[in-house]
């Protein structure tokens, strides 16, 4: 009995030691791989090593004159830092097909008003950022846009010399996009980066229509504000804007100059810890402008609320602005509201349907937006995610205008990015 | 009497020898099916000693910059198919890969952060890297801890409690 207790104890041994050794062979080949791969980092340290040493001893071997010290000249970079400008590039080809009557060119890019359907590129836009040091960097945006002509503009869209010294301060300079909306701030000119096909009229570029100032040249300052896990942050901005917007229901209209003086801006968000991909916030703008050919001096206030919460699966956006037009002769005030809800979710690793619905009331006469009116209406779309770098979207608009026919568009978009 | 006390030792130690390997098969079932515990280190010279799961996720998705005190912090990863890297993305970020690659696309082409975290290819790579920056934090299996580092407590926990979140 005894011995047979024995031999089934080693027997029992033997068959764990057996599977423990045989239990995952793709953890044993990763941990090979590692210990080769440190041995490779190790054998090439030892090589470094000995170049160096051999390099003294050669040096110490040949008398030289005395040299100056030059040790305070070599400061050693961070921990994987590297110097030199890194480029990134987006792109898309679109297709639009419209029933607009009379033609709208609406927040599209690069269609020919009139036109019952054509492809155009829209924005090619190459993103730049180089980093001084771990607190300095440049970031610059240039783009390159399609008119309705089908020739190319180029804007420098941002460039900012960006010094963070902490999370309660980061400093940027230069040419930027505007916090007068969340859009605005988050979504920038790459098409692939957002969901939809286009942006919603209210914060499209205003070089394309938009009604927002969506870019000065200036300072901003952001930071988060002492709250804890409520993750209350902030945003200041003073800078000169320059609005120059197309009329979209008369493209061949001259482009409307805002003449702008300078702007501040000044918002606040709330990022909650406990609920991670939660941005409540909202901001007010402020400027004076002269439209071009109105003689009329205009107060112009903006403000705006946003409620978004976005996380790997779910996004919905909701931003409403309240725009404001004081003109100083008479007194006189017009508002114009807008909204925009937008939302989707992810199904299986792909596919994103999405809805949005969008509003505009310009008021009746405004100086500023004369072109705009009330409309509103809703898009519905699909997004599909070929890869990391390619997603491509159908999109259906129809569109509700006050005094002037519905109409539908239809969009077909490649987006990249490369 | 004594000739009857000895099969009783033996069979003891049989019995020992019969439940050691099925003790060992059920951790290391365990393991499998959880893994090696990820722990958080930083820098000796960090100050801290305990951070938020909140806190983790926003230094690893790029909201957070800095250490109290102004320090600035040096994220760095495993790369992808590592341990680290999986706890990382399911527990902390609670994300995928390609939804990882595209929030660091956003993040830097909003402006928000200047480069994301440094891919480090090996643990070893991990502690020289956290070893050498005052500012540095990475994720790291507890079985590959090396001196010269601390490690911290997340959320209140130190690894090996049973409501440490990293498992």
């Amino acid at each position: 009995m005894f011995r047979f207790m024995v031999i089934v104890s080693a027997a029992f041994c033997l068959a764990g030691s057996s599977r423990a050794q045989q239990a995952d062979p793709q953890n044993q080949q990763e941990t090979i791989q590692a210990l080769r791969q440190e041995i490779n980092e190790l054998k090439a340290r030892v090589a470094a090593l000995e170049a160096g040493q051999t390099k003294t001893e050669a040096s110490a071997e040949v008398p030289s004159p005395v040299q100056p010290a030059n040790t305070a000249a070599i400061s050693p970079e961070p921990f994987g830092f590297h110097r030199g400008i890194k480029l990134q590039g987006f792109g898309s080809v679109t297709y639009k097909a419209s029933d607009a009557n009379p033609p709208d060119l609406g927040a599209s890019l690069g269609f020919r008003p009139g036109s019952a359907g054509n492809f155009a590129v829209g924005d090619i836009d190459l993103f730049l950022t180089s980093q001084f040091s771990l607190r300095t960097s440049v970031l610059s945006e240039v783009v390159f846009s399609e008119q309705s002509s089908g020739e190319f503009e180029t804007d420098v869209e941002r460039l900012l010399l960006k010094f963070d010294p902490g999370d309660y301060l980061k400093m940027s300079f230069g040419r930027f996009h505007t916090a007068t909306s969340y859009y605005n701030s988050v979504f920038h000119h790459g098409l692939w980066l957002q969901t939809a096909a286009d942006r919603p009229l209210v914060v499209e570029f205003s070089d394309h229509g938009g009604l927002l100032p969506s870019q000065a040249v200036g300072g901003s300052f952001t930071g988060r504000l002492p709250s804890g896990s409520m993750g209350l942050n902030y945003i200041l901005e003073y800078g000169s804007a320059a609005t120059i917007r197309p009329q979209i229901t008369s493209p061949d209209a001259p482009e409307i100059e805002e003449h702008n003086s300078n702007e501040i801006t000044a918002g606040v968000f709330l990022q909650p810890d406990w609920l991670p991909g939660l941005d409540v916030g909202g901001s007010f703008y402020h400027d004076h402008i002269n439209p071009e050919g109105s003689n009329l001096h205009i107060a112009q206030a903006i403000s705006s609320v946003h409620a978004v919460y976005n996380n790997s699966r779910f996004e919905f956006l909701n931003e409403a602005f309240l725009i404001q037009h004081k003109i100083e002769e008479t007194g006189q005030t017009f508002n114009t509201p807008a909204f925009y809800t937008l939302i989707s979710r992810k199904l299986g690793a792909q596919w994103r349907p999405y809805f949005r619905y969008q509003y505009t009331n310009a008021a009746t006469g405004s100086p500023v937006f004369p072109d705009v009116g009330l409309r509103h209406g809703p898009s519905a779309g699909i997004r599909f995610d070929a890869n990391d770098y390619v997603a491509i979207k159908a999109q259906y608009d129809r569109t509700f205008r006050r005094d002037l026919p519905d109409f539908n568009d239809a969009l077909g978009q490649l987006a990249f990015r490369f | 009497m004594t000739i009857s006390r000895k099969p009783g030792i033996l069979s003891t130690v049989s019995l020992a020898l019969l439940l050691l390997p099925a003790c060992t098969l059920c951790q290391q079932e365990r393991d499998e099916a959880t893994g090696p515990e990820v722990v958080v280190m930083v820098n000796p010279a960090n100050k801290i000693e305990s951070i938020s799961m909140g806190e983790l996720r926003r230094i690893f998705s790029g909201e957070k910059h800095s250490w109290p005190g102004g320090l600035a912090i040096a994220a760095f990863v495993r790369a992808p198919g590592t341990r680290e890297r999986d706890v990382l993305l399911a527990r902390v970020l609670r994300i995928s890969e390609s939804e990882y690659k595209a929030h660091w696309i956003k993040q830097i082409y909003s402006g928000e952060s200047q480069h994301e975290p440094l891919v480090l290819v090996s643990n070893g790579m991990q502690l020289e890297a956290v070893r050498a920056e005052k500012g540095g934090i990475a994720l790291i299996s507890a079985k590959d801890l090396h001196p010269g580092v601390k490690v911290l407590k997340v959320d209140g926990h130190l690894p090996g409690s049973p409501e440490y979140p990293l498992k």
